[in-house]
């Protein structure tokens, strides 16, 4: 098979800021064209590994490849091929919102013009404005514009939404999809680190919760979607003994029953409608729920 | 046309666009010739990825629902299936076989499944009606 080179590639990456381990044998794949998310609490470990992904930190054992290269060795290779939007974005405070895009300009081999002056106007930005008088919405904007316009084969987001109004937010994601998905879209990957996952949950086609530097679930979001469940029965008496082991969790409440699972959705549909019940329902589990789910079982 | 996704109804988000504009093409609520919305605003709409549009509308197009125009965008095919008469044929069986498994669980005898199917299609004759006077209109 000839499969296309992973867009990010971590095999076994482990990182500890002197005893602590921040990050513990961790290995996950992006492939081209795909977004993919990475989920946890604060303090999980996203931050380190995104870091270890740009060069900020270098593993101390796995490693870590972009494009198939070493981000270590060819750090400038990798880096004009991606883009990075941080929690905390910094400009240098003299420069005006015009005179800070032209120098990140600057270090950029394209920079899309039209889709620069699209997102002014959507943002309703002010040029002439110093950075430091902006507020923390429009510094996303701006470091947003920055991140999209030199159109990057990686968007690598980290907690982008953290901390702003909901309305940024959602401009946020719509400039992911719409402005940068846009030009070449079964290139454009996105590799985002949240924790605020229902705003994303559109977006992502592939995730990874982490939760104390290890893995916990990896899966397509689809999949997900399909095999966690919430199955809710009612029954005329009080519910009949049964084995419920296959579930993550158990609700009971007089004649009612609620069950989480984990792909033992059909089996146990079928074993509660041989009781007749009144009423049988299931729902899918978000990709927040199933967030909560994997780390409380 | 308005589409609507859920994320908890357990069906992949690229088929519940399927779905729609099938039903919207059934029902008449979309006509032939006329135009499915572009890519980029429906999926800024609907905040999913732009890839999942593009999936439901390959997968549409492979299904012979809709044809899309280069530079045009995606239109409504009007006589709309290129299958096989056996593959449909095929298809069909499956859902109606689970229908039938529900309404054995269900206690729906067979008159009473065979009316109310009768009666499923009656409703959807009302609608594509309803809408073709509108359009006349």
């Amino acid at each position: 098979m000839n499969s296309p080179t992973p867009v990010i590639q971590i095999d076994n990456l482990a990182y500890a800021y002197g005893r602590a381990e921040a990050v513990h044998d961790l290995s996950l794949k992006v492939q081209p064209g795909r977004c993919y998310g990475l989920f946890g609490r604060n303090g999980a470990g996203k931050t380190t590994t995104m870091k270890c992904l740009l060069n900020l930190l270098t593993p101390q054992r796995g490693q870590v490849r972009v494009f198939g290269l070493d981000p270590a060795k060819v750090e400038v290779a990798v880096k004009r091929r991606l883009a990075y939007v941080p929690e905390q974005v910094v400009f240098y405070p003299w420069m005006s919102v015009r005179e800070t895009l032209d120098y990140l300009a600057s270090f950029r081999d394209r920079w899309n013009r039209k889709t620069e002056q699209e997102l002014f106007e959507r943002f309703r930005l002010d040029p002439a404005q110093r950075t430091d008088a902006l507020s923390k919405g429009q510094r996303t904007h701006v470091a947003l514009i920055a991140a999209i316009c030199p159109e990057p084969d990686l968007l690598v987001l980290d907690e982008p939404t953290s901390g702003l109004d909901p309305i940024v937010r959602r401009e946020f994601i719509e400039t992911v999809i719409g402005a940068y998905q846009e030009g070449n879209p079964g290139n454009r990957t996105i590799f985002v680190s949240t924790h605020l996952i229902a705003e994303f949950e559109g977006l992502i086609d592939e995730f990874t919760i982490v939760d104390r530097g290890r893995s916990v679930l990896t899966l397509d979001a689809d999949q997900a979607r399909e095999r966690f469940q919430k199955i809710r029965a009612r029954f005329a008496q009080s519910p009949p003994e049964l084995d419920l082991t296959a579930a993550l969790r158990v609700r009971r409440n007089g004649r009612e029953l609620e069950l989480i699972v984990n792909g033992a959705g059909p089996e146990l549909v079928e074993r509660l409608r041989q009781h007749n019940p009144e009423a049988l329902s299931t729902e899918a589990l978000t990709l927040e729920e199933i967030f909560v789910a994997a780390l409380k079982s | 046309m308005l589409l609507q996704i859920s994320f908890k109804s357990g069906t992949p988000i690229y088929l519940q666009i399927v779905d729609q504009i099938k039903d919207a093409a059934a029902s008449g609520a979309l006509q032939p010739g006329e135009a499915l919305p572009s890519i980029r605003p429906l999926a800024e709409e609907l905040r999913v990825n732009r890839n999942t549009i593009a999936k439901a509308y390959s997968e549409l197009e492979s299904l012979g629902v809709i044809e899309t125009l280069p530079g045009r965008g995606c239109f409504l095919k009007a006589n709309h299936s290129a299958l096989r008469k056996e593959v449909r044929r095929k298809l069909l069986i499956e859902e109606i076989d689970r229908a039938v498994v529900q309404a054995h669980h269900l206690q729906v005898p067979r008159d009473e499944f065979l009316e109310l199917v009768h009666e499923r299609i009656d409703v959807l004759d009302d609608k594509r009606r309803a809408n073709e006077n509108q359009k006349e209109a």
